[in-house]
């Protein structure tokens, strides 16, 4: 797919986008062009793996159900030598796929069907550069401020009192605005690996850490549950 | 002895062979007697010809024979008549039972001995030999009913071999009846006119009440005339067989008896097996219907989601993108959706079809000429696939009993199947072949897998997971709701062809 002529003088995210059906990859090269992305398409999991090293693409967009092969089995492949974003595409009956494969390093997920919109709102959040800036020690969310070197956190001004283990939850968040993060996840990184199936000790302290945030009526959640999943910090919203 | 002597009141058990010491019957001993008069005739007429050792012999020959011939007690009875006959006529004092010389009385001594040995062993010898051939026939008779109840397909089949067997055992008439919860009610009898009367009925609830055998009353007396044995089989309900007494003549052929118990155990075994097998076939067949459930289940989700993606994907696109998206980007868009939901369409088409047999509603059966609804599937096929080339070799067809909308949507999976995976030319023929319409889908294809041809000619509905989509598995299903089968080749040198046969009525006429 050729990008629109007028953006051709910036440089343009490629879009590897990974999907055995030709209806899908129609519509998802149409919708990525018109929105300032130039694409490449694979229709095997094969296929990804080699445009993935050939084009050097900014981003993947991984259907989960390949013909060749599994879309995990691709994902781990690609994780052995690139730190190439993913986004996958996912079934309804495919939930405990899609968590193994954000357990394997696929940085965020849409489920089929999705409007273009929610794609390109994930697009942008997974683009962003990870390790950009050098992990500040203020983080803003609105009227929220957390301060990392003063373990101080405070709405508005207002000082808001965490345990530490609460604090170091909400800094796993709110560190990865607008990307889901998994139960597994968040676990490891605040209890450590013996903890990684501590599913219902993590849901305790969510709510804890949300009872503690509440924004009054003012404004949406900043955590965002993804059902069966984990979850999202969307505090990156109001930047 | 093999058992205790039985009551009187039940004569069936008085058949009981008393083994090698068999009662002696009013013949033999006639024999016996006419024998022992032959011997003493001959002792007689050689009174001055052979010594009196000699003659001695003749009457240990009929006791022998005697023995022999009828068993332990004519044998002891012919030794002890004959030395009364011997001591009566030879010895001196002739024809009084004194004795006067002392070497008589020892003659006499060692006679009877050497005659009740005689008697003793060839009655056992007899008695053993009666045993053998008893014990023979009844395994003959035993393996024989094992043979023909094991291999008996259903319960009347087995209940049937059942009394077959026992009636030609008894040489009497024998019914089965069988508990319907409120009663015996009479299955099968012997002979076939032969009805179970108010004592025989009563007597066989006895027996299944009891769950023992119920005999048969004494001659002479008030009561059944049947003994009647259950036959209790879990889960395949319970029955009870009767045979009439046995008549005098078999009153001492004790396996029968034993046969008889071989008999009934044998049913009660039989039954169960069927019984087993019915609920096996029962859970075989649910697991099928479910794992058709899981394979339509399974493609449906494959099958829907795309077109509902494609169509999601576009509209948000139109409505988000719309202004920066060029203008032959937004016809193809629209199209997208357009054939994606024709696609959808169909599917629904398919699963309303497939909800409908499902429910077990099957068919409705009407007369319809088979060559307009194929002509009206080949439009539609070609309609849905413009870049197929799809044609008909359609020519006059008998009219057959189906339902249009359901043989319309079969013949359409077929040719979807072919469009799919055949780019080259596609034909459906239609054609009658002896009682059967086949409608034919032929491509130039790649051909069917192996596994898929074999699930399309086999009886199985659900297909492995070999096969994604719907088409054929509902294709098949609509078939056997029609009454027809599909079958499915490889065509030389390559390409596909699945048929579709269906039952043409006998009072078909050909339309004109």
């Amino acid at each position: 797919m050729s990008a629109p002529s007028s953006a051709s003088s910036i440089p343009q995210p490629l879009i590897l986008i990974v999907d055995d059906e030709p209806q899908i990859q129609r519509f998802l090269g149409h919708a990525l062009s018109a929105a300032g992305y130039e694409c490449c398409l694979a229709a095997t999991g094969a296929e990804a793996l080699h445009l993935a090293e050939a084009r050097r693409p900014d981003l993947m967009i991984l259907d989960l159900g390949l013909p060749d092969m599994n879309g995990k089995a691709v994902i781990e492949r690609l994780r052995l030598t690139s730190a190439l974003p993913v986004i996958v595409l996912s079934a309804q009956d495919q939930e405990m796929e899609k968590i193994m494969a954000l357990d394997l390093g696929a940085d965020d997920f849409v489920a089929k069907p999705f409007a273009i919109g929610e794609l390109l709102a994930r697009l942008r959040v997974c683009l962003r550069p990870r390790r950009a800036n050098p992990p500040s020690d203020i983080i803003r969310a609105g009227s929220l401020l957390i301060d990392r070197s003063a373990h101080e956190v405070t709405r508005a001004g207002l000082p808001i009192r965490l345990t530490p283990k609460e604090f170091e939850l909400l800094i796993a968040l709110a560190q990865n605005p607008g990307r889901v993060m998994t139960h597994r996840q968040l676990l490891l990184q605040v209890w450590g690996p013996a903890h990684v199936d501590d599913v219902p000790y993590l849901r305790v302290f969510i709510g804890q850490l949300r009872q503690k945030l509440e924004n009054g009526a003012t404004g949406p959640a900043e955590i965002q549950t993804e059902p069966g999943v984990g979850y999202r910090w969307m505090g990156a919203r109001n930047e | 002895m093999k058992h205790a002597d039985p009551p009187m009141d039940e004569p069936q058990l008085r058949t009981a062979s008393l083994g090698w010491m068999t009662a002696p019957r009013a013949g033999g001993l006639l024999s016996a007697a006419l024998w022992l008069a032959l011997a003493a005739g001959a002792a007689i007429l050689t009174h001055h010809t052979l010594s009196e050792t000699a003659r001695l012999m003749l009457f240990l020959l009929a006791v022998l024979v005697s023995a022999v011939r009828y068993g332990f007690w004519v044998g002891v009875i012919s030794a002890a008549a004959s030395v009364l006959l011997f001591n009566f006529i030879f010895v001196e004092p002739h024809f009084s039972f004194d004795i006067a010389r002392p070497e008589s009385l020892v003659t006499l001594l060692v006679f009877m001995l050497v005659a009740g040995l005689i008697g003793l062993l060839a009655g056992r010898l007899r008695g053993q030999r009666d045993d053998a051939e008893e014990r023979a026939t009844l395994l003959a008779t035993i393996s024989e009913v094992s043979r023909d109840i094991a291999s008996a397909p259903t319960p009347e089949a087995v209940l049937n071999a059942a009394l077959t067997h026992m009636t030609s055992l008894t040489r009497s008439p024998g019914m089965v009846l069988k508990d319907d919860g409120h009663g015996a009610q009479l299955l099968l009898s012997r002979p076939e006119d032969r009805v179970p009367g108010a004592d025989d009925l009563q007597a066989a609830q006895q027996a299944l009440r009891r769950g023992g055998v119920e005999f048969a009353t004494a001659p002479g007396w008030d009561g059944s005339r049947f003994t009647f044995f259950p036959i209790r089989a879990e889960g395949a309900g319970n029955y009870v067989i009767g045979h009439e007494r046995i008549g005098a003549p078999q009153m001492d052929l004790d396996y029968r008896e034993q046969a008889i118990t071989v008999i009934v155990r044998q049913s009660e075994l039989a039954l169960q097996r069927l019984a087993f097998a019915a609920s096996a076939n029962d859970e075989r067949r649910k697991a099928e219907t479910e794992s058709l459930k899981a394979t339509l289940l399974s493609s449906l989700s494959h099958d829907l989601r795309t077109p509902l993606a494609t169509i999601l994907g576009s509209v948000t696109t139109l409505r988000e993108l719309g202004p920066s998206l060029p203008a032959p980007a937004r016809s193809d868009l629209l199209m997208a959706i357009e054939e994606e939901a024709q696609r959808l369409n169909r599917y629904v088409a398919n699963l309303l079809h497939m909800t409908r047999l499902q429910s077990g509603l099957g068919a409705q059966m009407s007369w319809l000429d088979a060559g307009d609804v194929a002509r009206a599937a080949m439009l539609r096929a070609t309609r849905a696939f413009p870049q197929a080339r799809i044609q008909g070799d359609l020519p006059e067809m008998p009219m057959i009993r189906g339902e249009a909308a359901l043989l319309e949507q079969a013949l359409f999976n077929l040719m979807e199947n072919a469009a799919k995976y055949a780019p080259g030319p596609i034909t459906l023929s239609g054609r009658r072949e002896g009682g059967e319409l086949v409608f034919a889908v032929s491509d130039t294809g790649p051909g069917l897998p192996e596994n898929v041809r074999m699930w399309l000619n086999s009886d199985r509905l659900a297909a492995g997971p070999e096969l994604s989509g719907l088409g054929l598995p509902i294709c098949k299903g609509i078939v056997r709701a029609l009454g027809g089968r599909l079958s499915a080749q490889t065509q030389q040198p390559h390409g596909a062809q699945i048929a579709l046969h269906l039952p043409v009525p006998s009072d078909a006429m050909p339309r004109g």
